[in-house]
C-alpha cells in the first residue's frame, strides 16, 4: 500500500448563494485511517462530504482523491471512481421501493455479476455485522432512525469500498447501536484497511475512534491533529468545543439585536414579523 | 421623476432576469431530456421500464377508458341533435370518429395522463430527491438520469399513444352506443360512412403523431419538475401542480400548432 494520502484538499472556496461556506480549505486525508471532521453546527461538514463525492462543485481549489481531481472528471469517470466509495447518509437514504435485503444486495446487484446464491450469502454477512440479519424482510418505513443508519452503513460497504464518508453516524442512536456503531467503524477500518471520514459532532465518540481530527469553523481549518493534541490545544475556539463549553468565542446564538430592546419592542418592526 | 425611472428600471431588469431564468431552466430541461433519454437500455433498463409501463400506462387505462367512453357517448348525442336538423344523422359515424381522432382523443387522454401519471411521477421523483434517495444511488455509482428518470420518461412516451388509441376506440363504442341503439341512426350507415370518410395518414396517423409529441412534452415536464425541484415539501406541491399546469397549457398550445400545420395547410 502506498503512503500517498487518500484524499488531498487544496485551497477549497465554496458559496451558497453570497454566503461563503468555505474559505480557502487544506486538508490531507491520509490512506487507511478514521479522520474525523468536526465542528459547530452549520459549519458545513456536510457539504464538504458532498464536494468529496463529485456531488456539489467548488468555486475555486480542487479535491484529489487518490490522485484523480473529483471535480475534472468526466460523468462515466465520476461514477466509476464512486465505485470505490462508499457514503452513509444522515438520513439512512434508502430506497424505499426495495426492502431491507434488496437495499443492501442493490449496489451487488448493478456494479457485479454475482450468482444469486452468493449475493444472498454477502447481504446476509453484512447485515449480520449490523445486527440486523432477522430484518431483511422489512420494509424502510417499517424501521426506526437508527436502524435505517445501520442498514445504510451494510448498504455502504456491500462493495467493499476503499473509502467511506459517515455524514453524522452517531446522530438519533441509542446507547447501545452507539456503542456498536463506533465499534464498527473502527473494526471496519481495521479489517479492511479502509480510509473513513467521519463527520460528527459527537466529541466523545469521535475522539474515540479517530487517528486525526480536523476541526473547522467559519469556512476554515482552525485546527488540527490527533485527538490528543487537539485535547489540550489553548485555542479558546478549539478548547470551547472540543469540552463543550457554553461560553467562548463561538457564540450559541444567531447574530441579532440586544435581548431588551427586541423585548421592549425598540427594534425596527421588519416586514416577516 | 427620479423615482419612476428607477421604477420602471428595475422592473425591466426582474423581467430580463425572469427571461435568463426560463432561458437557463429550459437549457437545463434539454440537457436533462439528452443524458436521459439517449443510450441503449440494459437488460434491467428493459425490467424498469416494463415496470414503470405499469405504474405509468396500464394504471391510467381505467380512467382514459371511462373518459373515452362518455366523450364519444356526448359528442353523438349533441352531433345528432345538430345533424338531424338537416336530415343529415347517417353522418353521425364520421362525425364522432373524425372528433375523436383528430382532436379529442389524443388532447383529452393527454390531459388526463397529465392529471393521473404526469403528477405522481413529479410526487415520487420529488420525494425521492427530498429523502436523499437519488443522491445516495449517485453516491453508490449509479446514474440517476438512466435508472430512475429513463425508464419512467419512455414509459410515459410509449403509454400515451396506445391509451390515446383505447381513448379513440372506447369513444366510437359509446358514439354507437347512444347514436344507434337509443336514437336509432342506421347502423350500417353509421360504420359505412366512417370507413369511408375517415383516412388513415391524414387522420389517424395525424392523431397519433400529435399523441406521441403531448405524450414527450407531458412526460418530459413531469419528470423534470420532480428531478428539478426544490427538496422540500412545499417544493413537491408546487413543483406537483406545475406539472399538470405546464402540461395541460403545453398540450393545448401544441395542440393548435400542430392542427395548423396538419390540416391547416400551412
Amino acid at each position: 500500500m502506498t503512503d500517498a494520502p487518500f484524499i488531498e484538499i487544496e485551497d477549497l472556496y465554496f458559496f451558497r448563494g453570497d454566503h461563503e461556506i468555505f474559505r480557502g480549505v487544506n486538508m490531507t486525508i491520509p490512506r487507511g485511517k478514521v479522520t474525523a471532521i468536526m465542528g459547530p453546527s452549520g459549519t458545513g461538514k456536510t457539504t464538504l462530504l458532498k464536494l468529496i463525492g463529485g456531488q456539489l462543485t467548488p468555486e475555486s481549489g480542487r479535491i484529489l482523491i487518490d490522485g484523480q481531481d473529483v471535480h475534472r472528471l468526466s460523468r462515466k469517470a465520476l461514477f466509476t471512481l464512486r465505485k470505490r466509495m462508499g457514503m452513509l447518509f444522515q438520513s439512512g437514504a434508502l430506497f424505499s421501493d426495495l426492502d431491507v435485503f434488496e437495499n443492501v444486495a442493490f449496489p451487488l446487484r448493478v456494479h457485479t455479476d454475482l450468482p444469486d446464491t452468493m449475493v444472498r450469502d454477502l447481504v446476509l454477512l453484512k447485515l449480520q455485522a449490523v445486527g440486523l440479519r432477522g430484518a431483511r424482510h422489512l420494509t424502510p418505513a417499517e424501521l426506526s432512525g437508527g436502524m435505517a443508519r445501520r442498514v445504510a452503513l451494510a448498504r455502504a460497504v456491500a462493495l467493499d469500498p476503499e473509502l467511506i464518508l459517515y455524514d453524522e453516524p452517531f446522530v438519533g442512536q441509542d446507547p447501545i447501536s452507539m456503542g456498536v456503531l463506533v465499534q464498527l467503524i473502527k473494526r471496519l477500518n481495521q479489517a479492511l484497511q479502509l480510509t473513513s471520514v467521519v463527520v460528527s459532532h459527537d466529541i466523545k465518540e469521535t475522539l474515540s475512534i479517530a487517528d486525526y481530527l480536523y476541526l473547522i469553523a467559519d469556512g476554515q481549518v482552525i485546527a488540527h491533529g490527533t485527538p490528543q493534541t487537539l485535547d489540550i490545544n489553548q485555542d479558546p475556539r478549539v478548547s470551547q468545543f472540543i469540552h463543550g463549553e457554553p461560553d467562548g468565542p463561538v457564540p450559541f446564538h444567531y447574530p441579532a439585536e440586544a435581548f431588551y430592546r427586541d423585548i421592549l419592542g425598540e427594534t425596527p418592526v421588519t416586514q416577516k414579523d | 421623476m427620479q423615482s419612476k425611472f428607477s421604477n420602471s428600471a428595475a422592473r425591466i431588469t426582474r423581467l430580463g432576469r425572469r427571461g435568463c431564468d426560463l432561458m437557463e431552466a429550459l437549457g437545463r430541461a434539454g440537457v436533462f431530456l439528452f443524458q436521459s433519454a439517449i443510450g441503449v437500455p440494459s437488460r434491467e433498463g428493459w425490467r424498469l421500464w416494463l415496470h414503470q409501463m405499469h405504474f405509468v400506462g396500464v394504471l391510467s387505462l381505467a380512467i382514459v377508458l371511462v373518459s373515452g367512453l362518455f366523450i364519444g357517448m356526448v359528442l353523438a348525442l349533441q352531433g345528432y341533435t345538430i345533424l338531424v336538423d338537416f336530415g343529415a344523422e347517417q353522418a353521425l359515424g364520421q362525425m364522432v370518429a373524425l372528433s375523436l381522432l383528430r382532436e379529442l382523443a389524443p388532447v383529452v387522454a393527454a390531459l388526463l395522463f397529465a392529471g393521473r401519471a404526469g403528477s405522481a411521477l413529479t410526487a415520487e421523483i420529488g420525494l425521492m430527491k427530498a429523502t436523499e434517495q437519488l443522491t445516495s444511488m449517485e453516491m453508490i455509482g449509479v446514474d440517476p438520469l438512466r435508472r430512475v428518470v429513463a425508464p419512467r420518461l419512455w414509459a410515459g412516451f410509449v403509454s400515451l399513444p396506445i391509451l390515446t388509441v383505447g381513448f379513440s376506440v372506447v369513444g366510437i363504442w359509446g358514439g354507437y352506443l347512444v347514436g344507434v341503439e337509443w336514437l336509432g341512426v342506421f347502423e350500417g350507415s353509421y360504420w359505412s360512412n366512417m370507413q369511408a370518410n375517415v383516412a388513415f395518414i391524414s387522420d389517424i396517423g395525424n392523431g397519433m403523431i400529435k399523441s406521441a409529441v403531448f405524450a414527450l412534452v407531458v412526460t418530459w415536464i413531469a419528470v423534470f419538475q420532480g428531478y428539478d425541484l426544490v427538496p422540500t415539501s412545499e417544493g413537491i406541491s408546487r413543483a406537483t401542480t406545475r406539472t399538470v399546469v405546464y402540461s395541460s397549457l403545453a398540450v393545448l398550445g401544441l395542440d393548435f400548432v400542430l392542427t395548423a400545420m396538419m390540416f391547416g395547410g400551412l
